[in-house]
C-alpha cells in the first residue's frame, strides 16, 4: 500500500498538467470546433520564453539605414513571479495573432485540413522557439523551479514538494475558474450555446468572432501556463519534448469528445497516472525489458477507448465525410504534376518534341538526348568530380523521397491521415538491427527482414484505424507513433551498430544500393496508382459509402494501403540504418513523422511528383548546406520557411506545389462555367439515342 | 403469378423513437420499373439503405432472387451487393468527385476484376492487362450509352449535378446489375430535361433487363415511366398498384397530394 500511495504524488502531478492542457484545448475546441494540434508548439513557446527572462538575457536589435544607426541592447531579468505577468501576456498576444492571421482563414475547412494547418503551426511554433531561444536543453534550476522542490508535508511517509502540491493547486484553481466563467458570464453562456448549435448561435446574435479571440486568448494563456509548469516539473526539457507531452493533453481533450470539461479532465489524470504505475511497477523492476511500457499502456488505453465509439466522444463532433484537402488533392491531371512525374514526365516531353519534317533530326536528337543525359547524371552523379559533401545529402534525399512516398500512399491516395509513418522507419531500422546483430543474417536479408516486421505492425495501427477517420484517426495515429517511439527508438543505442559488407560500404556504393531500391518503390507505387488497387485507394478516400455501394471492402483496402505505406516507409528506415551504421533516435520520432507530412503536404501529396519536389526541396537543399556551411551554427530556418510555407500554400491552395498550375487554370476559369447547358445538350443526345434505339 | 425479383417482409427499423420503417412489406414484381412516391420522411430513402446494406433492419427480411436461388440480404455485407447483383444510385449524385468519369467507371467494375489482385497488377500479367482491357472497353460503352464520350476525361468535381446523375447512371450500367436502385434520378436536372430523362431510364433497364426500383418526387416523371407505384407514409405501404388506381386513392391524395389533385 505504501507502495502504491509512494506513485500518487508524481502521477497526479503529471496528471494535472495533462488535464490543465486537455481543458485549454477543450474551450478552444468548444468555442471554435477547432483541434488545436498547434497547442504544444504555444506552450513550448511560452515556456521557453519565460525561463528566457527569468535566466536573464540581452536583447540586440540593429538598426542601419543610410545616415541611421541605432542600438539597443535591453538585458532582461526577472523574478519567477515577476516574469509571469509578462509570459502571460505574451500567450495571451499569441493566442490572438494565432487566431487572427492563421486559423481565421481556415475557420470553415474540413477538419482534416485544419488539423493539418495546426501541426504544421506547431511545427513553425516550436522552430521559431528554438530559432530564437536556441537548440540546447533548458534545465530549471532548483532557484527558478515554479515552487520550491523542498519537501511540504508528507502523506503516508512520502514526501510532496511544494512543487508538486503548488501544481496541482493552480489546475485545481483553473478548473474552478473555468467553471465559474462557463456557469456566471454571459461568454461562458455563448460559448455553451454556440457549440450545442453554432448557427442557431449566430442567429441570437452571439458573435462568433468574439468568442473565437476570447477562446484562443484563454486557451493560449492555458497552454502557457501549463508549459511553464511541465518545463519545472520534468527539470530538463527541449522544445520536442515539451510538444511530445502536450500530445498527451490532446489524447486525454479527445477521450472527452473534445466537449466535455470532467472527462477530458478525468483522462488527463488517469494517463497521468497509468504512466506513473507502469514506471514503478513494470519499468522499475526491469527497465530494459519495460522500455516505453508507460506511453504504450496508456497511449493504447486511449486508441482502444477511441476504437470502441462511445457515443461521447463522437456527439459534439462535427461531421464531414468528405475528406476535404484529400479529395481536392488527389487528382493528378495538372500539368506541372505531370511535368514532375518522372513517368508522366517522359510521356509530356516526349509528345512535345516534333520529330518530323524539318526538325525531325534535331526532334530525335532532344527527344532521347535531354532524358538520357538526366539519367546518365543519376546514374554517374557519385563518380563525377564533385565536393565530397555531394554524395551523402542525396543519399539522404532519396531516403526522404520514400518517406513522402509512403504518405502519398496512405494520406493522398487512401486519404487517411497517418502521423504514424516516422514509427515505420523505427521498425524498419530495428528490424536491420535485430536482423543483423540478433539473429546474424548476412547483408539482404535484414533489409527484407525490417520490410517484413513493418507487415504485422502496420495491422496492428491498421485495425484500430479501420474504426475511425478524420481527427480520431489523427489522433490514434499519434498517439501509436508516440507510444512506438518510445518503445523502439531507446532499445538501440550507439553500441548497436549495422553496416553494409567491406565492397557496399562507402557513400558512393551506398547511392547506387539505395537508388535502385528507391526507384523499384517508385515503380511499385505507380504500377498500383494506375491499377484497381490504386482506384480502390481512391474510392475509399472520395465516399466510403459509394465504394462500398460498389462492392469495394472498406476493410481490405484500408489495410492493403496501410500495409503497403509502412512497407515503403520501413525499407526507408532499413536503408537510413544502413546509410547511419546503426538507429538514431532522430530519424523515426512523432516530430520527424509530422515535419515530413507537412514537407509531403507542401510539395503535394496527391501525385508522384510530390515526393520527387519534396526530396529535392526539403531534403537535398537543407542536407547541402549543412554539409557546405560549418555544421556547428545550427540554424531553424529551413523549418521555419517550409513550416510557414505550408500555411500559405494551405490558404491559396489545398493542392500544394505540384498541382499549383491546375490550381491557375482553375481560378482563370471560374467565370465560364457552361456545365449546366452541357447537361442538356448530353441529355438531349442520350434521348436521341434512345429513340433511335426505340425506332 | 409473375416471379418476384426482390421480397421485402415485415421489415422494421426505428430511430430512437420514430419508426423509420413500420413494418413494409412488398414484393417487387421482375422486370418492371417500380416507383416509390411520399411526402418526406415517409421511409423511402431509409428503405434503400436497407436495402443497401447501410443500415440494419431491427426485424424483417429482404428476399433476393439470385441465379444461385433466394438470399436474404439483411444477413450480407453491404459490398456483397454489387456481386449479387444490386445496384444503387444516391440522393446527391456522390461519386468518386475527383476522378475522371473513365476512372469512375473503371473504378465501379472493381468486382468483376478477377485477376487483378495486389501482386497481379503491379506485375502487370497477362490476366490483369485483360481486365484492364475490359474494364476500359465496358467504361467507354457506358459513357456512350448516356452521352457522355466527350467528358470522360473530365473529373467529376467539375461537372455539373445533371452530368454526374448521367455519370452515376452509367456507372450502374457497367456492373450490369439485375435489381437497380434510383434515389431521385432527377433531382438536379432542370425541369425540361427530367423529360428526356424517362426514355433513357427506360432504355437502361431494357438494355440490362433488370428490374428497377426508383424513388422520385416528380410526379408525371414516375406516374409515366412506372409499371406499378408504391406509396408511403410515415414508414408503411400505404397502397400499391398501377399508376393510376395509386393516383386516385384516396389516402395518398391526403398524405401526400393534397386535396387538390
Amino acid at each position: 500500500m505504501t507502495e502504491f500511495l509512494s506513485t500518487l504524488p508524481g502521477g497526479l502531478v503529471t496528471g494535472a498538467v495533462y488535464a490543465l492542457l486537455a481543458m485549454g484545448l477543450v474551450l478552444i475546441y468548444k468555442a471554435t470546433r477547432i483541434p488545436n494540434f498547434a497547442y504544444g508548439g504555444m506552450a513550448t513557446f511560452v515556456a521557453f520564453f519565460h525561463y528566457d527572462i527569468v535566466n536573464g538575457r540581452t536583447y540586440g536589435f540593429h538598426f542601419n539605414a543610410l545616415f541611421v544607426h541605432a542600438n539597443w541592447h535591453p538585458t532582461i531579468h526577472l523574478s519567477f513571479w515577476a516574469a509571469v505577468p509578462v509570459s502571460l501576456a505574451l500567450a495571451a498576444a499569441l493566442g490572438w495573432v494565432v487566431e487572427r492571421f492563421v486559423i481565421r482563414p481556415f475557420a470553415r475547412m474540413s477538419t482534416v485540413t485544419l488539423t493539418v494547418v495546426t501541426l504544421g503551426l506547431g511545427l513553425l511554433l516550436s522552430a521559431i522557439t528554438q530559432q530564437l531561444f536556441g537548440a540546447n536543453d533548458l534545465i530549471v534550476s532548483n532557484k527558478n523551479a515554479i515552487f520550491s522542490r523542498t519537501p511540504a508535508f508528507a502523506i503516508g511517509g512520502v514526501n510532496v514538494s511544494y512543487e508538486r502540491a503548488g501544481v496541482i493547486g493552480i489546475v485545481a484553481a483553473f478548473a474552478l475558474l473555468t467553471y465559474a466563467f462557463f456557469r456566471y458570464t454571459s461568454t461562458g453562456l455563448a460559448i455553451r450555446a454556440s457549440a450545442t448549435d453554432p448557427d442557431v448561435a449566430s442567429l441570437l446574435g452571439v458573435s462568433s468572432k468574439r468568442l473565437a479571440v476570447v477562446s484562443w486568448v484563454g486557451g493560449s494563456m492555458a497552454a502557457g501556463i501549463a508549459g511553464i509548469a511541465l518545463a519545472s516539473l520534468v527539470v530538463s526539457s527541449n522544445p520536442n519534448l515539451l510538444s511530445l507531452l502536450s500530445f498527451k493533453g490532446f489524447a486525454a481533450a479527445i477521450v472527452g469528445g473534445l466537449v466535455s470539461f470532467p472527462i477530458a479532465a478525468f483522462a488527463g489524470f488517469a494517463i497521468g497516472i497509468g504512466e506513473e504505475l507502469a514506471r514503478h511497477y513494470l519499468v522499475g523492476h526491469n527497465a530494459s525489458l519495460w522500455q516505453g511500457a508507460p506511453e504504450v499502456l496508456t497511449l493504447g488505453a486511449v486508441i482502444v477507448t477511441l476504437a470502441a465509439r462511445p457515443k461521447w466522444i463522437f456527439r459534439g463532433l462535427r461531421d464531414d465525410e468528405d475528406s476535404g484537402l484529400l479529395s481536392r488533392v488527389g487528382a493528378t491531371d495538372s500539368r506541372l504534376a505531370r511535368a514532375i512525374d518522372p513517368v508522366e514526365a517522359y510521356r509530356a516531353f516526349r509528345a512535345a518534341v516534333p520529330t518530323a519534317g524539318v526538325f525531325g533530326r534535331f526532334g530525335k536528337v532532344v527527344r532521347y538526348g535531354v532524358p538520357g543525359v538526366l539519367l546518365l547524371f543519376t546514374l554517374v552523379f557519385p563518380m563525377l568530380p564533385l565536393p565530397s559533401f555531394w554524395t551523402l545529402p542525396a543519399n539522404f534525399a532519396l531516403i526522404y523521397l520514400l518517406i513522402v512516398l509512403s504518405f502519398v500512399v496512405v494520406v493522398g491516395w487512401l486519404g487517411q491521415i497517418s502521423v504514424a509513418q516516422g514509427a515505420f522507419v523505427a521498425v524498419g531500422g530495428a528490424g536491420v538491427a535485430i536482423c543483423a546483430n540478433n539473429l546474424n543474417l548476412p547483408f539482404p536479408l535484414p533489409l527484407i527482414g525490417g520490410v517484413l516486421l513493418s507487415i504485422p505492425v502496420s495491422i496492428l495501427i491498421g485495425l484500430p484505424a479501420l474504426r475511425l477517420r478524420g481527427l480520431h484517426l489523427a489522433v490514434a495515429t499519434l498517439a501509436f507513433g508516440l507510444a512506438a517511439e518510445r518503445a523502439i527508438l531507446p532499445r538501440f543505442n550507439a553500441s548497436n551498430r549495422v553496416a553494409l559488407p567491406d565492397s557496399l560500404n562507402t557513400d558512393g556504393a551506398r547511392y547506387y544500393l539505395i537508388l535502385v531500391l528507391t526507384a523499384f518503390a517508385v515503380l511499385i507505387a505507380w504500377r498500383i496508382s494506375k491499377s484497381r488497387v490504386g482506384r480502390s485507394f481512391y474510392a475509399i478516400r472520395d465516399s466510403e459509402t459509394v465504394a462500398t455501394a460498389y462492392g469495394i471492402r472498406p476493410v481490405r483496402v484500408k489495410l492493403t494501403g496501410f500495409v503497403v505505406s509502412g512497407a515503403i516507409s520501413a525499407l526507408a528506415g532499413g536503408l537510413l540504418a544502413y546509410q547511419l551504421g546503426g538507429v538514431n533516435s532522430q530519424y523515426g520520432s512523432v516530430f520527424f513523422s509530422i515535419t515530413w507530412l507537412t514537407y509531403a503536404v507542401v510539395a503535394g501529396i496527391g501525385s508522384l511528383g510530390g515526393p520527387v519536389i519534396a526530396a529535392l526541396l526539403f531534403g537535398l537543399y537543407p542536407e547541402l548546406t549543412k554539409g557546405a556551411v560549418n555544421a556547428t551554427s545550427i540554424s531553424f530556418i529551413p523549418e521555419i520557411v517550409a513550416a510557414a510555407l505550408l500555411l500559405v500554400i494551405m490558404m491559396i491552395n489545398p493542392g500544394g506545389l505540384a498541382s499549383m498550375s491546375r490550381f491557375i487554370r482553375s481560378r482563370a476559369s471560374a467565370h465560364e462555367d457552361a456545365a449546366t447547358d452541357e447537361t442538356g445538350a448530353s441529355l438531349a443526345l442520350a434521348a436521341a439515342d434512345a429513340d433511335e434505339a426505340a425506332a | 403469378m409473375t416471379d418476384v425479383a426482390l421480397s421485402i417482409q415485415d421489415v422494421q427499423l426505428a430511430f430512437g423513437g420514430v419508426r423509420a420503417l413500420d413494418g413494409v412489406t412488398y414484393d417487387v414484381p421482375a422486370g418492371q420499373i417500380v416507383g416509390i412516391i411520399g411526402p418526406n420522411g415517409a421511409g423511402k430513402t431509409t428503405l434503400f439503405d436497407t436495402i443497401s446494406g447501410f443500415r440494419k433492419p431491427d426485424r424483417g427480411s429482404i428476399i433476393l432472387s439470385t441465379p444461385n436461388g433466394p438470399v436474404d440480404l439483411v444477413r450480407e455485407q453491404p459490398w456483397r451487393r454489387t456481386a449479387l447483383g444490386v445496384g444503387r444510385t444516391f440522393q446527391n449524385a456522390r461519386l468518386f468527385r475527383s476522378l475522371s468519369l473513365r476512372d469512375i467507371l473503371r473504378t465501379v467494375q472493381h468486382d468483376s476484376m478477377k485477376h487483378s489482385g495486389l501482386l497481379r497488377s503491379v506485375l502487370g500479367t497477362r490476366g490483369a492487362r485483360a481486365d484492364e482491357a475490359m474494364v476500359s472497353r465496358n467504361a467507354d460503352e457506358a459513357l456512350e450509352l448516356v452521352g457522355l464520350a466527350r467528358h470522360a476525361d473530365k473529373p467529376a468535381q467539375e461537372l455539373s449535378t445533371g452530368m454526374l446523375r448521367l455519370c452515376e447512371l452509367a456507372a450502374v450500367i457497367s456492373v450490369k446489375p439485375k435489381l437497380l436502385l434510383l434515389d431521385e434520378p432527377s433531382s438536379g436536372i432542370a425541369q425540361a430535361e427530367t423529360e428526356a430523362l424517362a426514355p433513357l431510364l427506360r432504355r437502361v433497364a431494357e438494355h440490362l433487363g433488370a428490374t428497377m426500383l426508383l424513388i422520385e418526387h416528380d410526379m408525371p416523371m414516375i406516374m409515366n415511366l412506372s409499371d406499378t407505384i408504391v406509396a408511403m407514409a410515415a414508414g408503411k405501404v400505404v397502397t400499391y398498384g398501377a399508376p393510376a388506381d395509386v393516383r386516385n386513392h384516396p389516402e395518398v391524395l391526403t398524405s401526400y397530394l393534397g386535396q387538390s389533385v
